[in-house]
């Protein structure tokens, strides 16, 4: 693999000036990193993009690491540590002095009063993705079945999730769903 | 009902002691964040570890929403800096970013010799359609140890609506919402 100092450098300014847009994360910016990996810069296929944003999705792990996957096919395992710090350094940078200033705040008061108008934004976003998600998941009577069970199980009970996923999967093992 | 929900005296949350309570408990919301990672962040943080209550996480999930950056990953930091300044902030991104990234680059090289078959894309289909119940599930959890005020469910629900249903861009709604919720807040706190 070709991981002259050239395309590293590409590779961080590419992602790193990505950073700081990528507000509600990375996956809100999907589409603009497919036209700088793909019709931009060449570095791979639609398809190939396709099957390592659905391989960051499966692996334990943020689905940021997207990032890390695109940077590793265009340079290796260099490339995805580049093309990782590259896309988190910089907004984990603001947050980091954010934070620090917003917990200082002076005004306890007005802080409270963010954090509280935050909340329900933050559930209703969250409600949202399960939803996408599930939308995209349940081709299938089962697999909508699947995703009941375990919307269900992990609210309703303390199982660990570990089980209601290893379930699932062997439930697609025996080829119902 | 337990009486932690007053705003004014929130209960003391114990914190992780030493660095490498706070790296295991990193490390393990980023190897099991199978589907995603914020419905483990929920678990370990709130339900085992208990270093924050319900309504101090979903407050802070709407404050990693609204800055730039992967949700999880801002939340890594933010929590690593509070409880153990920078190197606190670096090993809980090591934890829950760096070493899950290790992780897919070696599932990368082995991936494409299996991404086809039936079998494998039967199982991963399936655990898919379950791992889109964990994260509604993680909002239904959310929803109810928050105890969210009429305005907050209006405020939440609409979100959610512009969001799954209309397919709103993000950034929209969160230019209208953040400020259209703080004014409610606000208001009602008068």
């Amino acid at each position: 693999m070709s991981a002259g100092p050239d395309v590293l450098f590409e590779i961080a300014w590419r992602f790193a000036s990505l950073s700081l847009f990528a507000v509600g994360g990375i996956n809100a910016l999907l589409p603009e990193f497919h036209r700088v990996v793909v019709d931009v810069e060449h570095w791979m296929t639609s398809a190939e993009f396709a099957d390592l944003f659905a391989l960051a999705q499966l692996a334990p792990g943020p689905n940021a690491m997207v990032v890390s996957l695109l940077g590793w096919k265009v340079a290796g395992v260099t490339g995805a540590f580049v093309a990782t710090i590259a896309a988190c350094g910089p907004s984990s940078f603001v947050s980091y002095f954010a934070m620090r200033r917003f917990e200082r705040m002076k005004n306890s008061r007005a802080r409270a009063i963010i954090q509280r108008a935050l909340a329900p934004i933050a559930i209703g976003l969250v409600l949202a993705s399960g939803y996408t998600l599930a939308r995209a998941a349940d081709r299938s009577l089962v697999a909508l079945a699947l995703t009941v069970a375990a919307t269900a199980a992990v609210a309703g009970t303390r199982v660990n999730p570990v089980w209601v996923l290893a379930a699932a999967a062997a439930v697609g093992l025996t080829g119902l769903a | 009902m337990i009486a932690d929900g007053s705003d004014a005296a929130p209960s003391p949350s114990p914190v992780p002691r030493t660095r490498g309570a706070l790296f295991t408990a990193f490390l393990k919301m980023g190897m099991l964040g199978f589907g995603g990672v914020l419905p483990w962040a929920r678990r370990v943080l709130v339900e085992e570890r208990r270093w924050l209550s319900e309504r101090e996480f979903a407050e802070l999930i709407g404050l990693c929403q609204v800055l730039p950056g992967p949700n999880v990953v801002n939340m890594a930091v933010i929590l690593g800096a509070r409880w153990q300044g920078v190197p606190g902030a670096l090993l809980a991104l090591t934890g829950i970013l760096f070493i899950p990234v290790g992780g897919v680059l070696v599932l990368a090289t082995f991936y494409a010799s299996v991404a086809h078959s039936p079998v494998v894309t039967a199982a991963i289909a399936a655990a898919s359609a379950a791992a889109a119940g964990l994260i509604i599930a993680t909002a239904i959890r959310l929803l109810v140890g928050a105890r969210l005020p009429p305005h907050g469910l209006v405020v939440g629900a609409v979100v959610f609506v512009l969001v799954a249903l209309v397919h709103a861009p993000l950034l929209w709604v969160l230019a209208g919402a953040v400020p259209v919720a703080i004014v409610l807040e606000w208001h009602q706190s008068r």
